[in-house]
């Protein structure tokens, strides 16, 4: 191996690319930019400042931190449900009046000026929601409205009634405790907004109304389609900004015990840069409580800051302003950009070197070399059938396949002419086996482990496994189970070919190359499904032996066989049995004579063997070009190949012109003929085996003669 | 978007090709055409005294209707290009670098090892076109890979003995179409038709972004031309093209027969290449797959600008035609990778 070789090995199979793929699909990484801002923000601003981390500094920060990520959680509410609140700001400042008035000037207790606080917030919050909710008036516009009435009002009533407010002597401990108290070192607004945030982030992502608050958000029509309430959906989130916002005025009124000209100024902007600025989408549906918050410590630390370092009014402005631009710009361009993003970084390949293999070309001499004797099958459901994937025959000599429109066909004995849909599954059915009461288990590509009882009934039998330690998406859930078969004790031993791609992208799968495939168990007593090894590069066709001690499994990109042992002193390990095919295994099925018969589901071609030590060019590819210029393993000529017990090749069967059987992926043996099917061809062919034993079947080589 | 330029850095480069549209619009006619002749590596087609004679192999051949080819010389080494002049003599370019004129072994300056086209002009002066300074003819797919730039262009005056050289790094010169002061010549890796002056060597591309890789030109009886694409263009070729590493590599341990390159015929072997949209699909080989090899042939005008064209898609069987010629109305075309030679009529008209 060349040094150069050497190095693009070590680069491709050592550095996890496919980890940067993986953690972009997570939906948290939409927080990963607000996140830096935040850290950069406070790192910033923590050595500018002495003192900013002091105690007595940040109690004081965080009783303002408090009041302002509960009016920003509110406006959060409505954004997510696709609208936009405004009036936060007046609503905050009439929330505060309120409390104020009822305590210092109608000298009433504390809760009834809670009380007043928010029946005024929850009452212009009402007011907002059933404009912009029932009356369906523009929400921007509407709320504009609100807050320069409210702000009016407010101006009118500061004027009249500030001297009173001054002058009263009503004073009480509750009041004063919660304004300057704390508790347990928390102030009392930090502990109204971390319970607020904690309750609503629960309801948004776990209940019913938060789940159609984000519904309506993301898109309106479908949400009333799907029977949604939209109007009052987009109500309540206006009440519910109003809640918010009249608490944060009742803890503004405890803690200054007045309300003046400059309440509440300027808080609109200052929350809605919050909430854009966290990541919340302008265009809802999508965001969280806690971009929020995150969005309120950012906006909150810099305009503290900024005066704190002397800046004027102006610079604030200035400086929210331009962050407001760039918060909506990012937003914007990676909700657009995100899937081109995943899908260029996604597909990671590896090196591969390819062990030297035999040439299967016509008369080369060896083990491998192919024949004609393929296309001389008769076809059974030409241009009825498509994508049999893999073929069973019962004991009354019906012939099962099934296809890539989720069903399960049988065509009927003896002559094959007529057929039925024996079941309808979904996804897409690949490996069959019959089980010892006759119940048919098929592999669902996409789904998973899937049993139909002769009466038809489908039932899922296994659809997950452990998730692994390591994984990053999680790898419990089966994407692309291939093949299985039954063991003497009624175990079923199946495949799950990759854990990077789903079933219909395992072209993909075999351009990247990675080693995910798995072998899985699932025992029918207690409905268990367990992982027995990890690692194989799409593993694919299982075949228990003649004798149920090990079982065959083909590892498809490698073009390997691996024996596993049941039972015996080998038993849980695999080994190679056979290694460097010229070309691709799929199924494996027993053969009468005691050997096993495999599928070859195309060849290996120079160029595309070259391709796998070049892992870079692959990337390239498959960036650069569109799927269908992409080089692939020639999978237009397929073929079946014998092979015993002992791994060695007996007898080779092959379509050359790729006419009636280009891509084989399944074969099965039954009295005599050999019946072929393959995922991509539109029939089922019948070969007529020369001196085969016309009485097997393989439902009596696994069950014996009575069913 | 004002980012554009910045994450430009990071994004993959599309490989285009230009489209099989207007003059180049798919159709099945060289596949719905009768089989003139069957004829193996049917390679070089000229006419001679009103015979059509055919290049195959190391030999030539008189091909007549309902006859089998008859051989009328054969050489020690492969035929690579044959012309006619109006007094019947014939020019034949061999493998081996040799010119033979009327049987004659005519002495040829030291850089000329690669007779792709011969072609006698009106005034009887012969051009030469000489594919590459570097590999034979038979090698041409070495010569594509490493970005050959090597061909020249070479004239002979009718009373000399002398080739003179009027152009030169040329990426492989295919095809050559005499006009009245010079000559048209297929510039086949640069995928262009371009016109070089006989007298000062001014060069001037009259076609370009050509959909296939173009081989031999002849003249059609209404004015204008024929032009023969011997491969269509890929964009996994052309992105070959732009990986050194791996064409590099590919060169070295892959058979020529197997590489990602154009080819004269495919799906012979289940070692060629495959590219994902030509898999066999329920039954069906797309006709729009891509393809390492097609048959096209297009009619062009005076100005050689495209009028009409002939194809044999990707599930075809007429592929890697090198040549086509007019005689009495009727089109031929030598299907290399095909192993025949197709008779059409030539009026396009007439054809719908």
């Amino acid at each position: 191996m060349s040094l150069r070789e050497r190095l693009q090995s070590w680069r491709y199979n050592l550095i996890p690319d496919h980890l940067v793929g993986e953690i972009l699909t997570k939906r948290w990484t939409d927080n990963a930019i607000p996140f830096l801002a935040l850290v950069i923000t406070v790192a910033t601003f923590g050595s500018a400042i002495q003192g900013f981390f002091k105690l007595s500094s940040l109690q004081d920060s965080t009783r303002q931190l408090g009041e302002f990520s509960i009016v920003v959680t509110g406006l959060t509410v409505v954004m997510l449900g696709g609208g936009i609140d405004l009036s936060v700001g007046s609503i905050f400042a009439l929330s505060t009046f309120a409390a104020v008035s009822v305590f210092f000037i109608f000298e009433q207790p504390v809760w009834m000026a809670l009380l007043a606080s928010l029946a005024t917030g929850v009452a212009l919050g009402a007011l907002n929601g059933y404009l912009v909710g029932f009356l369906r008036l523009r929400a921007f516009l509407t709320t504009l409205v609100t807050f320069i009435i409210g702000r009016a009002i407010f101006d009118i009533l500061v004027i009249n009634f500030a001297a009173r407010i001054q002058m009263s002597l009503a004073s009480s401990e509750a009041w004063d405790y919660i304004g300057d108290g704390t508790f347990h070192g928390f102030s009392i607004s930090v502990l109204s907004a971390v319970v607020l945030a904690v309750v609503t982030h629960i309801a948004l992502t776990r209940s019913r109304p938060g789940w159609h608050v984000l519904a309506v958000g993301g898109s309106r029509r479908s949400a009333h389609n799907a029977g949604i309430k939209v109007r009052q959906t987009v109500f309540m989130t206006y009440v519910f900004s109003g809640f918010c916002a009249s608490i944060a005025g009742f803890l503004l009124a405890c803690r200054l015990s007045g309300a003046g000209p400059g309440t509440g100024l300027n808080l609109e902007i200052l929350a809605l840069t919050a909430a854009v600025v966290g990541g919340n989408s302008l265009g809802g549906g999508r965001g969280s409580v806690v971009k929020g918050m995150m969005g309120a410590i950012i906006v909150l630390v810099m305009t503290n800051g900024l005066i704190r370092l002397g800046y004027g009014t102006g610079t604030n402005q200035m400086v929210l302003g331009l962050m407001l631009a760039a918060a909506v710009t990012i937003d914007i361009r990676w909700l657009k950009n995100r899937h081109k993003v995943l899908n260029e970084v996604y597909v990671a390949p590896v090196y591969l070197k390819m062990g030297e293999t035999q040439s299967a070309v016509p008369g080369s001499g060896t083990g491998y070399a192919l024949n004609d004797r393929l296309s001389q099958t008769d076809f059974i459901g030409l241009s009825q059938l498509e994508g049999p994937e893999d073929v069973i025959l019962d004991r009354d000599d019906h012939l099962y396949c099934g296809t890539r429109h989720g069903e399960i066909i049988r065509f009927f004995a003896p002559d094959y002419n007529r057929s039925e849909v024996f079941a309808h599954i979904g996804g897409f059915p690949l490996g069959l086996a019959f089980d010892r009461s006759g119940n048919l288990i098929s592999c669902v590509g996409a789904m998973g482990l899937y049993s139909i009882s002769p009466k038809r009934e489908v039932a899922k039998l296994s659809a997950e496994t452990a998730r692994s330690w390591t994984s990053v998406v999680d790898d419990a859930r089966l994407r692309d189970p291939n093949d299985c078969d039954i063991a003497p004790d009624g175990r079923i031993y199946f495949t799950d070919s990759t854990k990077r791609y789903d079933a219909h992208d395992w072209a993909l799968d075999s351009i990247e190359n990675r080693p995910t495939g798995r072998l899985l168990v699932y025992d029918p007593k207690d409905g268990s499904t367990r992982t027995l090894l990890d690692g194989y590069r799409y593993t694919n066709g299982v075949c228990i032996a003649h004798d149920g001690r090990s079982l065959f499994f083909a590892e498809s990109w490698a073009c390997r066989v691996h024996r596993y042992w049941l039972e015996g002193p080998k038993a849980g390990t695999a080994e190679c049995i056979i290694k460097d095919m010229p070309g691709y295994p799929d199924n494996i099925n027993r053969a009468s004579d005691g050997s096993y018969w495999m599928a070859w589901l195309g060849m290996r071609t120079p160029s595309f063997d070259l391709s796998l030590r070049h892992p870079a060019m692959r990337k390239r590819m498959t960036r650069r070009l569109p799927q269908d210029e992409w080089l692939f393993p020639n999978i237009n000529t397929g073929g079946v190949v014998k092979f015993n017990e002992t791994g060695k090749i007996v007898d080779t069967f092959g379509d050359l012109s790729g006419t009636s059987h280009p891509m084989v992926t399944s074969m099965r043996e039954h009295k005599g003929y050999l019946f072929i099917g393959g995922i991509l061809n539109n029939r089922i062919g019948r070969y007529r085996i020369p001196g085969a034993d016309e009485t097997w079947t393989s439902a009596t080589s696994y069950w014996g003669t009575t069913p | 978007m004002i980012f554009d330029p910045f994450l430009d850095l990071f994004r993959g480069k599309a490989v285009t090709i230009p489209p099989l549209d207007g003059a180049f619009r798919p159709n099945t006619r060289l596949d719905e055409a009768d089989v003139f002749s069957t004829l193996s590596d049917a390679d070089n087609l000229t006419i001679s005294n009103g015979r059509l004679i055919a290049s195959s192999g190391n030999g030539l051949f008189v091909i007549e209707a309902g006859k089998e080819p008859v051989v009328v010389e054969t050489f020690d080494a492969m035929v690579t290009a044959v012309a006619a002049s109006s007094t019947g003599e014939l020019a034949v370019g061999l493998d081996t670098g040799h010119l033979l004129i009327s049987g004659n072994d005519v002495e040829l300056p030291g850089a000329v090892r690669c007779i792709t086209a011969l072609a006698f002009a009106p005034d009887g002066a012969l051009w030469l076109a000489n594919g590459s300074s570097e590999h034979s003819p038979s090698a041409w797919a070495s010569d594509l890979m490493q970005k050959g730039r090597s061909g020249s262009i070479w004239k002979r005056h009718l009373h000399s003995t002398e080739f003179k050289l009027i152009a030169d790094k040329i990426a492989f010169p295919y095809g050559l179409y005499p006009t009245a002061n010079g000559v048209v010549f297929s510039e086949s890796w640069a995928h262009r038709l371009v016109h070089v002056n006989g007298i000062d060597g001014s060069r001037k591309t009259v076609l370009d972004h050509l959909p296939g890789y173009p081989a031999r030109l002849s003249k059609a009886a209404a004015g204008g031309a024929w032009l023969s694409l011997f491969a269509p263009r890929n964009r996994l070729i052309e992105f070959i093209l732009q990986e050194s590493q791996y064409r590099r590599d590919m060169m070295t341990e892959v058979p020529r027969e197997y590489w990602i390159a154009p080819a004269l015929a495919s799906s012979r072997s289940f070692l060629e290449p495959l590219q994902c949209g030509g898999i066999k699909t329920m039954g069906i080989h797309k006709p729009w797959s891509p393809s390492r090899s097609y048959g096209l042939v297009v009619r062009l005008d005076d100005a050689m600008q495209p009028l009409d064209s002939l194809h044999s898609r990707a599930n075809g069987a007429r592929h890697g035609i090198c040549s086509a010629v007019e005689m009495n109305g009727q089109l031929f075309a030598a299907s290399k990778g095909g192993d025949c030679i197709l008779a059409l009529p030539a009026d396009p008209e007439e054809a719908h």
